[in-house]
């Protein structure tokens, strides 16, 4: 999730992009950096490993906005990792930034994050590999100009990182076609001859591949791909000030955006990031334990639940969201349609509010019966 | 005449190697060390070639409060340098600061305690400049690392940032001008001659500017006599890597106390080369996998790493965020504890918990044999000698004469502090059981003064350890255990508890996941507020506070307990009683809100996810509860719902089940606005019993409904005949082969009843069918033939003994 909220930029065809890639949003960033870059940079890099971990931690005094929030230490652990020879896995609960990280990464490494596979049940080699152009395909034969570059030969060829994201979503036999390039740096392509036959990675190349805690098991990688990646845990932010600022600032722009003058209350907001870190922690400020939801409780959500709020309160009754929007709007995220969950959720704010004081949480507690079912 | 400060961190082998150089440079007259000046007497013990890591334990008791405070110092604390090179270069070494008893010390445990941790703001500030995860990555990356030119200045520099404006507490002031008296007058004995002063670094600031310019000489400070009527001491107690550590420990001060004993030994190369191995052979004396090619992956990273954060060697948080990637080859479920601090969080991936320990390491100190020994050996010795329990021999003792309980407590807590030779053959064993007596057995065991020096680091007297053993033991205790260690403090005569050990009771209950446990832990200790005058916990107030949060606890796992179909946990019902008794005996003194577990019974009742048993238990405890405050005009009950034959609610008035109305009557007076709230699902009483009972009817599922019924409300029942009506109705209406499948848990529901109270089901029984005579007979089976009874075991026992021979039946 982004801090800082740079303005659009790079109009093409005189309609503005909705999201611009990490290197286009922040172009100026990296230009200072590469400028005043005296580190020495691993083989193929855009910038050194300090500039790269300087671009994401940020450096107020070079004019670097801080761009993810975590620990620094894993960001240093990630860059290391890519400099090494195993690739980078980035797991975590959905929501906790892991492909912002992955195309910051990416951004700072090769200065490109756009080389970027997105895995799924669909997804076949082809789109990782390579495939063809058919029509130049039956005309000349297999050659250079026939044929189709997906992201991973493209970034062993440039010597690029390529991203993979949600690995895990992709079928086993999908996910073992990165065996080879991930450990011998060779990718073959049988239907050509000669020395086109064999891309050879380029140094700068390197995989950052994300995956979801809540896909566990449903395409659990082999060994041998896992052998192949560092891991990394993304964590949710751990600072509730943090949270809780960045959830303003987020559903503040998307309120705006939505034409909603009046600001999130904040005394609301506190109690959402609350009720969002307890359920996702499985912990209450008292210390008592819980069962955790099953449903995903990241900041992302509380920054959709939060504009939900705001949304509700603004377009029925004209002000900022209360306590009771925030009921109607937490059964459909933290429930969905788990009942379990949704037990779980009513027996929080029966049992979990009453011993807080705040206006706030009592209206909370009040607004308890309008949870559905 | 010159005074050299050196503010330091406690237990940071660059500040001590910083305080070795100066004082070998300087040859100060006077060595100011923060510490006890208590113990300023006695310096020569610390000096006496120990076994480190050893440690200053000083206790403290009066009317008001209890307290015990460890300072300890290992190889390379700069307190304990400055000691053993303050005393070799010839100086006269001397502790300045307020002894631990000081109300400015009274909440710390760990004198030497990072002071900065009580103003993290500032360092939180640090952090995020720096870019590092928390204040020891960053103290390694400023100061541990690096080569040591221009260290004093990085460090004076740090800590007047860290101290710059910050408020501190009316504690810190107090010490620091008590410090300052000592500075000020060892500068004005020396002369000449330089003086070296070392402290907190955090206290460095204030000191130059309390002593800054003050000439005169005023005369060495007293040390603080004791309060009146006030008991303390200080003295050399052994100490461990393991308490030392702050991944493992309370507000101890480094983490990793094996790594930085590598580096005060052997530099940052070798410490972390250490660090490797310790790790790798731990995981693989554990069969946990740690292949080479992994090693070379995490020595690559480590160095990359060091690289990154520019660092010459590789530093502790280097190696550690290298090993683990290298390691690591899944999701985890907690953080990484290095990048958090505190201690190990459960979850923690094993692998990771290994490394932890890895540069934990598992050093204990050992005392120099011409040592003092601890007060708690002459303590032990004489209340033994007193009691005459010396020796070997068999004792009973009466706990009902105040000598037997004396003597009792005595041997409990040597019992509690594992002191060997002190056996209980026989006794109480919880507070619920009439034993009066305990036989002991007793035996001069060889290790019984080992294990007194080692229990010596609890308290100066029995009595004051084996609080804080309990104290210890609470802290990490689950459910099951809190209850025995509640009972031994019973036994062991600690009726009071301190502030932090009732925070830790309530933790535990907090985190309790298993009801049935949390119920019998509520029960025990239920049983032990109100009635324990033997023990004299009666009323005792720690075991109130346990009560309320236990009561609080099972409430909120009462409605987290799901499926439908799942068998009936006598456990489980048992802990709807005890929530009952507590609302009944205890509700009102503890100042419980009757409502609140009054409508989680209602919701858990009414939930058709939850399991049977649970159901008809909370129903039950609706029933009872709105039976004892019914007025027969507003329950709400039609007319027909008052049986003729039977009271009607109204009689209960006043008591719960089986509660004893005399106890706390009209406890649960004021749930009768509840049962107006709860709607016209809830219709009170007998009608609504009546209507439970026909909804709970489905085969499988009644005898489980009804045993929670029944452990909860079985008075009720008994006077409600038309719900017996109704379950006859049901019972006769079954098929055969529906009845055999409720058959086994009508029998268990049935049990709750004590077999008078059964003879009163069976004789309404027959009296319906229009049979006369009492029930009885009903009850009791007719005579069955002995002969066959007898041919029907020796078959049993044939087929049984075929069974095994042929290894079908274990």
């Amino acid at each position: 999730m982004s801090v800082a909220n740079p303005a659009n930029e790079a109009p093409q065809d005189g309609a503005t992009v909705q999201r611009p890639p990490a290197e286009v949003r922040y172009a100026d960033e990296l230009a200072r950096l590469r400028d005043t870059d005296t580190g020495e940079r691993p083989p193929g890099w855009a910038l050194s490993l300090t500039a790269a971990r300087r671009f994401i931690v940020g450096d107020p005094s070079a004019g670097v906005s801080r761009k993810f929030v975590g620990d620094p230490s894993l960001i240093d652990r990630a860059l290391v990792s890519l400099a090494t020879s195993r690739g980078l896995m980035l797991v975590g609960e959905p929501g906790t930034a892991k492909s912002l990280l992955s195309e910051l990464l990416a951004a700072a490494v090769s200065g490109d994050s756009t080389l970027t596979v997105q895995g799924g049940a669909a997804t076949t080699e082809d789109q990782i590999k390579y495939s063809w152009n058919y029509a130049l395909l039956v005309a000349e034969g297999p050659n250079q100009r026939s044929l189709v570059r997906a992201p991973l030969l493209r970034g062993m060829a440039e010597g690029k990182v390529v991203r993979f994201e949600e690995i895990t979503r992709c079928p086993l036999e999908v996910q073992d076609c990165m065996l080879s390039p991930l450990s011998d740096r060779v990718l073959a392509i049988p239907e050509l001859t000669g020395p086109d036959a064999m891309v050879f990675a380029r140094d700068g190349f390197n995989v950052i591949a994300t995956a979801n805690t809540r896909d566990r098991g449903v395409n659990e990688m082999s060994a041998a791909l896992k052998r192949r990646f560092n891991f990394e845990t993304v964590f949710p932010i751990a600072d509730f000030d943090t949270e809780l600022a960045l959830v303003e600032a987020e559903a503040g722009a998307l309120l705006r955006r939505s034409g909603v003058t009046a600001a999130p209350r904040r005394d609301v907001l506190e109690v959402l990031v609350t009720t969002f870190r307890e359920l996702r922690t499985g912990q209450s400020a008292r210390g008592d334990t819980m069962e955790r939801l099953s449903a995903v409780m990241s900041t992302a959500e509380a920054v959709s639940v939060a504009h939900a709020v705001g949304l509700r309160g603004w377009f029925l009754r004209r002000e900022a969201g209360t306590a009771e929007d925030l009921v109607s709007c937490l059964a459909g995220t933290a429930a969905k349609d788990n009942s379990d969950d949704l037990a779980k959720l009513r027996r929080y704010l029966e049992q979990q509010l009453t011993w807080r004081g705040g206006a706030q949480w009592k209206a909370l507690h009040a607004a308890r019966h309008q949870l559905p079912g | 005449m010159t005074t050299t400060f050196i503010g330091v961190r406690h237990h940071s082998p660059a500040c001590a190697r910083l305080v070795a150089d100066t004082i070998r440079a300087l040859r100060p007259a006077h060595v100011l060390v923060e510490g006890p000046a208590d113990m300023n007497d006695r310096v020569g013990e610390l000096l006496l070639g120990h076994d480190l890591p050893v440690a200053v334990f000083s206790s403290y008791r009066d009317d008001d409060r209890q307290s015990g405070s460890w300072a300890p110092f290992c190889a390379y604390s700069p307190e304990w340098v400055a000691l053993q090179e303050g005393h070799r270069a010839g100086a006269r070494v001397r502790f300045i600061d307020l002894p631990s008893w000081d109300p400015a010390l009274a909440e710390r445990q760990n004198r030497y305690a990072d002071a900065e941790q009580r103003y993290a703001e500032v360092v939180d500030r640090l952090c995020a400049t720096f870019a590092v995860d928390n204040v020891d990555a960053l103290w390694d990356h400023l100061f541990e690392i690096p080569p040591a030119d221009g260290l004093a200045e990085r460090l004076a520099a740090y800590f007047d940032l860290l101290r710059g404006e910050t408020p501190v507490s009316d504690g810190d002031t107090g010490r620091e001008a008590y410090m300052a008296r000592w500075i000020r007058a060892a500068a004005a004995d020396a002369g000449e001659r330089p003086v070296v002063v070392v402290t907190g670094g955090f206290h460095r600031p204030a000191l130059i500017r309390l002593t800054a310019g003050a000439a005169e000489d005023v005369g060495w400070p007293d040390v603080p006599a004791l309060p009146e009527g006030a008991v303390g001491g200080s003295y050399l107690v052994p100490y461990s890597f393991r308490r030392l550590d702050a991944f493992d420990g309370y507000q101890s001060g480094m983490p990793s106390p094996e790594y930085y004993q590598q580096l005060w030994e052997n530099g940052p190369r070798h410490a972390a080369d250490q660090l490797v191995t310790a790790v790798v052979g731990r995981l693989r004396d554990r069969k946990q996998q740690a292949s080479t090619s992994d090693l070379i992956a995490a020595s690559a990273s480590a160095a990359g790493l060091a690289l990154v954060r520019g660092h010459q060697h590789p530093g502790r948080t280097d190696i550690l965020d290298g090993l683990a990637g290298a390691l690591v080859h899944d999701a985890l479920d907690e953080p990484l504890p290095w990048a958090t601090r505190g201690r190990l969080r459960a979850g923690t991936h094993p692998v990771v918990v290994e490394m932890v320990a890895a540069l934990s390491g598992s050093r204990v100190g050992r005392l120099h044999p011409s040592t003092p020994l601890p007060p708690l050996v002459h303590d032990a010795d004489a209340d033994l000698e007193r009691e005459g329990l010396n020796g070997d021999r068999t004792v009973t003792l009466a706990l009902t004469t105040d000598d037997g309980l004396r003597r009792s407590r005595l041997l409990h807590r040597l019992r509690v502090l594992r002191i060997p030779g002190f056996t209980r053959r026989h006794g109480p064993r919880t507070g619920v059981d009439p034993v009066l007596d305990e036989h002991w057995d007793i035996t001069d065991h060889e290790h019984r003064l080992v294990a007194l020096i080692e229990a010596g680091a609890y308290g100066a007297t029995l009595e004051e350890a084996a609080a804080a053993a309990l104290a210890e033991r609470i802290r990490d205790a689950d459910v099951a255990a809190l209850a025995d260690a509640l009972f031994d403090a019973a036994l062991c005569g600690t009726v009071r508890l301190s502030g932090q050990v009732l925070r830790d009771l309530d933790a535990a209950v907090g985190g309790a996941a298993d009801l049935g446990a949390l119920g019998r832990l509520l029960a025990v200790v239920l049983t032990l507020w109100r009635h324990d005058r033997l023990l004299g916990t009666a009323g005792s107030e720690p075991l109130g506070a346990v009560i309320t949060a236990a009561q609080r606890r099972a409430l909120w796992l009462a409605e987290g307990v799901r499926g439908a179909t799942i068998p009936a946990e006598p456990a489980r019902i048992d802990a709807v009683v005890a929530v009952r008794d507590t609302m009944v005996h205890a509700g009102r003194r503890l100042g419980l809100d009757p409502l609140i577990p009054l409508e989680v019974m209602r919701r858990v009742a009414a939930d058709v996810d939850a399991p049977p048993d649970l159901r008809g238990a909370a129903f039950g405890f609706a029933w009872a509860a709105d039976a004892a405050t019914a007025d027969p005009e507003t329950t709400g009950s039609p007319p027909d719902a008052v049986d003729a034959g039977g009271a009607g609610p109204a009689d209960e008035a006043g008591g719960i089940g089986n509660a004893d109305p005399a106890d706390d009557p009209g406890v649960v007076g004021g749930v009768e606005a509840a049962g107006g709230a709860g709607g016209v699902d809830h219709a009170g009483g007998v009608h609504g019993a009546v209507r439970a009972v026909r909804g709970a009817a489905a085969p499988a599922t009644v005898g489980d409904w009804l045993a929670g019924l029944f452990a909860v409300a079985r008075e009720e029942v008994l006077h409600a005949p038309r719900v017996l009506d109704v379950l006859d109705d049901l019972v006769s209406g079954m098929g055969e082969a529906e009845f055999l499948i409720a058959l086994p848990a009508l029998r268990q529901a049935f049990t709750y009843f004590p077999p008078r109270e059964r003879e009163t089901v069976a004789g309404h029984l027959l009296a319906r069918r229009g049979i006369g005579g009492p029930g009885r007979a009903l009850l009791r089976p007719p005579a069955v033939d002995p002969v066959l009874i007898a041919a029907a075991k020796e078959l049993e026992a044939r087929v049984d003994a075929v069974l095994i021979r042929e290894g079908l039946l274990a």
